[in-house]
């Protein structure tokens, strides 16, 4: 009885979820319908922006969805409603742009509105503290980032959202998409590898020759200091220089302006939490085991090999989960120094004050950040496990 | 602080002040960069002022974080707000995978061109690092300790203040810096949404395919970061060295 | 005067302290002693309403604790915890002056107080006052840890383990120090241990506690020669009895007349150092002296091992 009562007692942060639904529903637009891409839009609440059974069926369930945040405190209950709840409006919008958009007009544009957001929002937030407090293993957690990840591509084939701004903005442009994203996966991961290559050394030296440690990481620390867009324009004279004067590096591609700099400065940057993370991880290893193994006569390279190394991996992945992380989002400034990337369409929708080309832009690389974020942490608690 | 530490941090600000006032000083230095007799220095505005306003809106963002990530850290490890704890936790985690453009792209379309989106990216998004430094912090703080100032009398306004605060202070300081330098880069964006800033001189130099411009203003704003960090490190060094703490070697 | 009557705990289920019931005199040592887990700590920390009671109530000299508001209440207790929770950020006179300034003294009265209280601890105040924590031994940081719970001049002491981190010799000592800084203030201690010996030491009385209950509430001397369970008697340990009995009398109670060869023990000695240097020299009986020096008896290997029986 007092466990029943308790379970249906107010939930607090659910309360705010459910302000937010409300706020959502009945006080904000759910799309912004505009002329053509670059006017200024009239927003449509969401009685208006739907058939009536759609917006009375989305209605009723975002306000379910809000009750049972109240009420209920069951995490898996409160995630299977913030799930419903984001599988009912997301293809909602995109029925909402076909519905709004004139027949055989293909100027008009449809947008997700305040409404939409905070619905999404507040979904998210009940899904995120659901899966918080469910502490879900790194294999269910790499299963619901796939099923999330599935349903977004199912969106995206199935044409449902065809209609929206942000998909015209994409079709205008689909060879380009293509390219720019590519060339961010290059930056970003292919920045990541390099210093792989040379901060796992470095790690190792800097962790066997102390004062080497030291000089490396202030040296790496500085630089991790300088902002991107300067660390890039500090870049621009001396690839300038080479470029013009070594024919071999203009052969290879390297130019002041580019994708050089962006990738050399990416590459900097990522070396400071890979040799950080590499030192500390040899480092972590209890000072008695140190001290038993050289008693047992373990040479410091055996040392290094049979104990400190296969201690190691946890915290060096945490490292390069920093650098992927960082990457991904720095990529994103390489477009100012024409370095490609998403950030051109963020740079160019900005330029437009077109919000759906910076949009085009910024969504894929907030998912790609956030992937690699839930994929890395993964690995890296499965690492964990395996070495206690 | 040893004596040529010293003298490297002096020279570096001196360089910078120098740099910033009387620019055409060094324009023999950025001379052989220009082609086609364009100038070797930034000409399209003050340095100083450029400088100043880069400096103002970082300083205010950085204000306005820390007093909402200080609130915010403060209520969710009170025993009324601890509902909110894991949420936020994940938030502050799930929030650092933005990149910081994209938070300032998406603010242009919503509050239109100049210092406004700055300041909203600049915020947000400095919120993070200092609200997750805070909550280390005050969670850091030894339940002994604790135990033994509730055991003395202590109020939990007087354990708040006389107590948490004051130990979790070097992490809060680290989590401020970490913010400011955050924001001293998204500043140097802003120019791309017209907010005044040591940005412009970059841009410009890269619209103008100017490279003296481009090195100037990257040379003054690496100097500016490397210097607030260095300073605002120091100053933490101060207070976890009066703790006891082994102060970090590096960062 | 202390007084805990029908005292209880639980947390949901589970009973952490189950009806206890004591009367801790005015300026004596009390100490609760039991082994890990049996609700000791709990105990102590409903005195000072650190843990709320389940049941029952705590009287200190006759007030109910639950009348006063628990911030006042806690002023007017000193609390000691094992690894003393002093605050790192403040130095040890900040440290010693916490309750004084919640309190509200004037400046020149917390100095005061601050000095008399390391010279009384044997800190030098030139040396001691501006050092942090971290700047300090051991046993200086236990010694810092008394001196603030003692600030405000409580009627009440309050320590959990206070002794725990300390290394044995320098343990020892502190174990001496706070019977004499007690004796001299008058203070009434309430002291938590799982080690028996540093009850014996320092208990006027010892609570005895198992599994949340109290077994025995008795002298040292009673709990060797009437324990009242088989646990108190393990706990206590058969083969230590006469020794930690011995140990409780002093050469006073074993004077016989007559004379004896050798260098004098002191009548303030115990039994139990007497007893050893009979038994290291090879004599039957030594003489006695008194705190002038003048010899008042002799006590002999026979009339202490009488001493060292359980009683008829
Ligand atoms: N806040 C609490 N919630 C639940 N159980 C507790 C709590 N505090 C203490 N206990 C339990 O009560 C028992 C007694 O604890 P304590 O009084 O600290 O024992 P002692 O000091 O004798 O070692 C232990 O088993 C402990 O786990
Ligand atoms: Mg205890």
């Amino acid at each position: 009885m007092s466990s029943l009562r308790s379970s249906l007692s107010l939930d607090r942060l659910g309360s705010v979820i459910a302000v937010l639904i409300g706020a959502a529903l009945f006080a904000s637009p759910f799309v912004i319908y505009r002329a053509n891409r670059i006017v200024a839009g009239e927003g449509r609440m969401l009685a208006d922006a739907l058939p009536p059974s759609g917006s009375v069926g989305v209605m009723v369930l975002a306000l379910a969805v809000a009750g049972c945040a109240a009420l209920v405190r069951a995490p898996l209950i409160r995630l299977a409603a913030a799930s419903i709840g984001l599988c009912a409006i997301f293809p909602a919008v995109g029925w909402s742009a076909g519905f709004i958009t004139p027949p055989g007009n293909t100027f008009a544009r449809v947008s997700p509105a305040l409404g939409f957001w905070l619905l999404a929002l507040a979904f998210a937030l009940l899904a995120a503290d659901a899966l918080t407090r469910l502490r879900l293993s790194p294999w269910a957690r790499l299963a619901a980032l796939a099923v999330a990840a599935g349903a977004v591509a199912l969106l995206l084939v199935s044409g449902a959202w065809n209609d929206l701004s942000l998909l015209k903005e994409y079709a205008g442009r689909a060879d380009t998409f293509w390219r720019e994203a590519r060339q961010h996966l290059w930056l970003a991961f292919g920045s990541m590898a390099a210093a792989c290559l040379v901060g796992l050394p470095l790690g190792i030296l800097g962790h066997r020759v102390p004062r080497l440690r030291n000089a490396i990481l202030q040296v790496l620390n500085v630089v991790q200091t300088v902002p991107s867009i300067a660390l890039f324009g500090i870049l621009i004279a001396p690839l300038g220089y080479l470029a013009a004067h070594v024919p071999l590096a203009a052969a290879l591609g390297i130019r002041g302006i580019g994708a050089a700099p962006a990738f050399i400065a990416l590459f900097l940057y990522s070396l400071l939490p890979v040799v950080a993370n590499t030192v500390t991880g040899l480092r972590q290893v209890p000072a008695a085991v140190i001290d038993a193994a050289r008693g047992m006569g373990l040479s410091a390279r055996q040392r290094l090999w049979q104990v400190e190394l296969p201690l190691a991996p946890p915290v060096i992945l945490t490292g390069i989960r920093i650098v992927l992380v960082q990457n991904l989002g720095l990529a994103t400034v390489a477009a100012l120094i024409g370095g490609g990337g998403f950030g051109t369409f963020v740079f160019q929708g900005i330029g437009q004050t077109a919000i759906d080309l910076v949009l085009l832009g910024a969504i894929p690389t907030v998912a790609l950040s956030f992937a690699a974020a839930i994929i890395l942490d993964a690995i890296i608690d499965l690492t964990r496990r395996g070495s206690p | 602080m040893s004596a040529p530490s010293l003298l490297w941090r002096g020279a570096a600000l001196v360089l910078l002040l120098l740099f910033i006032t009387a620019p055409q000083l060094f324009a023999f230095a950025f001379e052989p960069l220009t082609v086609n007799g364009a100038p070797a220095i930034y000409n399209q505005g003050s340095l100083l002022s450029l400088t100043l306003s880069h400096l103002r809106i970082v300083f205010l963002a950085t204000l306005a974080s820390t007093i909402l990530a200080l609130g915010l850290g403060i209520f969710v490890t009170r025993p009324s707000g601890r509902e909110f704890l894991p949420l936020s936790r994940s938030l502050v985690n799930i929030g650092q995978t933005f990149p910081p453009v994209a938070v300032l792209a998406i603010a242009v379309p919503l509050v239109g061109f100049g210092e406004k989106p700055t300041f909203i990216a600049l915020f947000l998004y400095g919120l993070l690092p200092i609200f997750e430094n805070t909550l280390t912090g005050l969670m850091e703080v030894s339940p002994q300790t604790l135990d033994a100032a509730k055991g003395m009398g202590m109020n939990p306004r007087q354990r708040l203040f006389q107590v948490e605060l004051p130990l979790a202070l070097p992490v809060i300081l680290a989590g401020i810096r970490l913010s400011v330098i955050i924001s001293l880069g998204t500043a140097t964006i802003g120019s791309t949404v017209a907010a005044k800033g040591l940005g412009e001189v970059i841009i410009a130099g890269l619209q103008s395919n100017n490279v003296a411009f481009v090195l100037q203003g990257g040379l003054v704003v690496a100097l500016l970061a490397v210097l607030i960090h260095d300073g605002l490190g120091m100053a933490e060094r101060r207070v976890s060295a009066k703790l006891g703490r082994a102060a970090d070697e590096v960062s | 005067m202390i007084e805990i009557e029908h005292l209880s705990k639980r947390y949901a289920e589970t009973i952490v302290v189950d009806d206890v019931s004591l009367r801790m005199d005015e300026g004596t040592i009390t100490v609760v002693v039991g082994t890990s887990g049996a609700g000791k700590s709990t105990l102590l920390r409903m005195i000072n309403r650190l843990v709320e009671p389940s049941e029952g109530r705590v009287l200190i000299d006759g007030q109910d604790t639950m009348a006063i508001p628990e911030d006042q209440l806690r002023h007017r207790i000193g609390y000691v915890i094992q690894g003393y929770g002093l605050f790192p950020h403040r130095n040890v006179a900040e440290n010693i002056a916490t309750v004084p300034r919640l309190l509200g003294w004037d400046k020149r009265q917390i100095a005061a107080r601050v000095d008399e209280l390391l010279d009384l601890f044997q800190l030098d105040p030139a040396e001691f006052a501006n050092k942090f924590p971290h700047e300090l031994s051991g046993g200086q940081q236990q010694r810092v840890g008394v001196a603030r719970a003692l600030a405000a001049k409580p009627a009440v002491l309050l320590m959990d383990e206070p002794f725990g981190a300390l290394d044995p010799v320098i343990r020892s000592k502190a174990q001496d120090d706070l019977v004499a800084i007690q004796r001299r203030l008058g203070t009434t201690v309430v002291l938590v241990t799982h080690d028996m010996n540093e009850a014996f030491q320092l208990g006027d009385r010892i609570a005895v506690m198992d599994q949340a209950r109290l077994l025995q509430y008795a002298t040292p001397a009673e709990l060797l020669t009437r324990p009242a369970e088989a646990f108190v008697e393990q706990l206590v340990g058969t083969a230590e009895r006469p020794f930690r009995l011995l140990s409780l009398l002093k050469v006073r109670e074993a004077i016989e007349p007559g004379p004896a060869e050798g260098e004098p023990v002191s009548v303030t000695d115990t039994l139990r150092d007497a007893l050893s240097r009979l038994i290291w020299t090879g004599r039957e009986a030594l003489p006695v002296a008194d705190a002038s020096g003048a010899l008042v008896g002799r006590v002999s290997v026979k009339g202490i091992v009488a001493h060292g029986r359980s009683a008829p």
